[in-house]
């Protein structure tokens, strides 16, 4: 049994068709990275799989359960966590007070272990807390009833660097332990660390459903070059270099150029094998952003 | 089951006993301040020399007795139409506030139906409407004792219960407001509105032909004049007002079950 099966799931609000025909599956025990810029419609399939808006047509099944029926969707939800895009808690309650209720209703195994790894202040009333700190305490509420199926919007935004790295441990940890992940983002890098497999939204439709890394080897590198000598033109003449733009710093040379940025493709060892490495005074090589990667995969006319 | 009663019960303590210590502060004074009016004016001296609209409006029948003085300045002014408002305000806050503040998904994403929370997040209402009930009557009772005009303790007691089902029915009209916008402060406006031009509907067409119009206004089934001062008791009209509320509080279930939020 697959942990989500969405088919031909459609929202559409009248003046924006938010998700149109959506057909997607996730398997158990895969971290699946849900990918697209802010607005493509991310959080409305999510929120549709929770069941907090109802589909224009067609539907989904989360952990075997229709979506559309709101009791079978309430048993699939003991299995289940999420954690919204912006987490929100009672103002006036303390963090342990939400816990407790979090608790009552759907159980407790772990919040311990959770609670020493994510540590969000317990004592202080949700009024005071940070964004980060808000997030802290909604992963606790997320994993606290050991769920088979977690779904995460944005599950970072707010965390500082140090727990993006520890939330990321953890996510592969619970991947391990057979857990499935469906989480939305729309840092590039971030699913590249924890996820094996990605569907693309744009413009509330699914672009593409690829594994990670082959969806990698086609975004390609912002690659930067600053050189004290001209650099010849030929060195970049190779496959997987497009967009390439020069410039001298001298304005004389004629031969080559001194700077230099491009997207780049291939296998990053043979372009650092052509550079001439001892006359370089910058190199930078970035993750293209996911606004790129839509513009060199999807066409121009990308509205991103 | 009753986690969310339970959790809003605690939340909503604090106002309760605010609220109540205020309503108990308002009924001390109102019973403090009836000797001198008392004295004052012969009989209704001071009533007849109020605009016929404003007796009207606020159903006066007589400041001359202690019961026809609390019936209107406190049961009337506070319990009608105060207390009406209050909880029609706080229920209107019930789920356009969760939802108008983000705070929605977290308690949908738990297994919980929404007719369940909705009915739990109502009922936790009967706190400040249960404490405030139970708290004032000894207060009037024992304060109509000190200035030596002795009440019937029944009838208080009987116009609080009273006072219940149609302090529920109020709170019903914000309900549905709550579910219907999604934002808490149209909500409330609509519930405040909507329950003060209930209670103006009732009142000024009392006595003209289209008296039958003000049928709809929960005010209609309370009565304190008639408690206090003819100790009649209409329990149909409570009955009424428990029907009001119930099927106002479907209506809101249903709605909210279909909504998108």
């Amino acid at each position: 049994m697959a942990a989500i099966e969405i088919d031909g799931l459609t929202k559409d609000y009248g003046s924006v068709l938010a998700n149109d025909g959506l057909e997607l599956t996730v398997e158990e025990g895969e971290i699946f990275g849900y990918l697209g810029p802010n607005g493509a419609g991310k959080t409305t399939t999510i929120r549709m799989l929770l069941g907090f808006i109802r589909p224009t047509s067609g539907t989904a099944r989360v952990l075997g359960r229709d979506i559309r029926d709101e009791r079978a969707l309430i048993e699939a939800k003991r299995s289940i966590g999420y954690l919204s895009d912006e987490p929100g808690f009672d103002e006036q309650a303390t963090g342990t007070e939400i816990l407790e209720l979090h608790a009552a209703v759907k159980g407790d195994t772990r919040s311990e272990e959770l609670l020493e790894l994510f540590e969000p202040p317990l004592d202080r009333p949700i009024r005071e807390y940070s964004r980060g700190n808000v997030q802290k305490l909604g992963l606790v509420t997320t994993f606290m009833h050991d769920p088979d199926l977690v779904i995460l919007d944005e599950p970072t935004s707010g965390l500082d660097p140090l727990m993006q790295q520890r939330f990321g441990e953890f996510l592969r940890g619970e991947r391990d332990r057979g857990v499935t992940v469906f989480f939305s983002s729309h840092i590039l890098g971030e699913v590249r660390r924890l996820c094996e497999r990605v569907g693309i939204i744009r413009g509330g439709e699914l672009v593409t459903v690829e594994p990670i890394d082959t969806l990698l080897m086609q975004s390609g590198k912002t690659v930067r070059l600053s050189s004290r000598q001209p650099i010849p033109d030929d060195v970049l003449a190779i496959d997987g270099v497009s967009d390439l733009e020069t410039g001298s710093a001298g304005g004389g040379a004629t031969d080559g150029f001194t700077e230099c940025a491009f997207t780049f493709t291939g296998d990053i060892n043979e372009l650092l094998a052509r550079l001439p490495t001892e006359d370089l005074l910058d190199c930078s090589i970035e993750e293209a952003p996911l606004e790129d990667v839509f513009m060199q995969f999807y066409g121009g006319d990308s509205d991103v | 089951m009753f986690e969310f009663l339970a959790y809003d019960l605690r939340k909503r303590l604090k106002g309760s006993v605010y609220l109540t210590v205020g309503m108990g502060l308002l009924t001390s004074m109102m019973i403090w301040v009836y000797p001198s009016f008392g004295n004052t004016f012969e009989g209704d001296e001071l009533l007849d020399a109020y605009p016929p609209q404003l007796v009207q409006l606020f159903d006066i029948r007589t400041i001359g007795s202690l019961e026809g003085f609390l019936a209107f300045e406190l049961y009337v002014f506070g319990w009608v139409i105060l207390l009406g408002l209050y909880v029609a305000y706080s229920a209107a806050s019930i789920v356009a506030e969760e939802i108008d503040r983000g705070r929605m998904d977290a308690l949908l994403a738990m297994p919980v139906s929404r007719r369940r929370l909705l009915g739990e997040k109502f009922a936790a209402l009967g706190l400040p409407i249960g404490l405030v009930n139970v708290a004032i009557p000894p207060v009037v009772i024992v304060g109509a004792g000190v200035i030596d005009e002795p009440i019937s303790a029944a009838d208080v007691a009987v116009l609080h219960l009273l006072s219940v089902p149609y302090l529920f029915a109020c709170a019903s009209i914000g309900l549905l407001a709550s579910v219907v916008f999604d934002r808490a402060s149209v909500a409330q406006r609509v519930a405040l509105g909507v329950t003060f031009a209930l209670f103006l509907t009732e009142s000024v067409l009392t006595g003209t032909q289209y008296e039958l119009v003000g049928a709809i206004a929960p005010m209609r089934y309370f009565d304190p004049n008639a408690v206090l001062l003819d100790g009649s008791y209409d329990f149909v009209g409570a009955a009424i007002l428990v029907v009001t509320t119930a099927t106002l509080l479907l209506s809101s279930q249903l709605w909210f079950r279909r909504k998108d939020i």
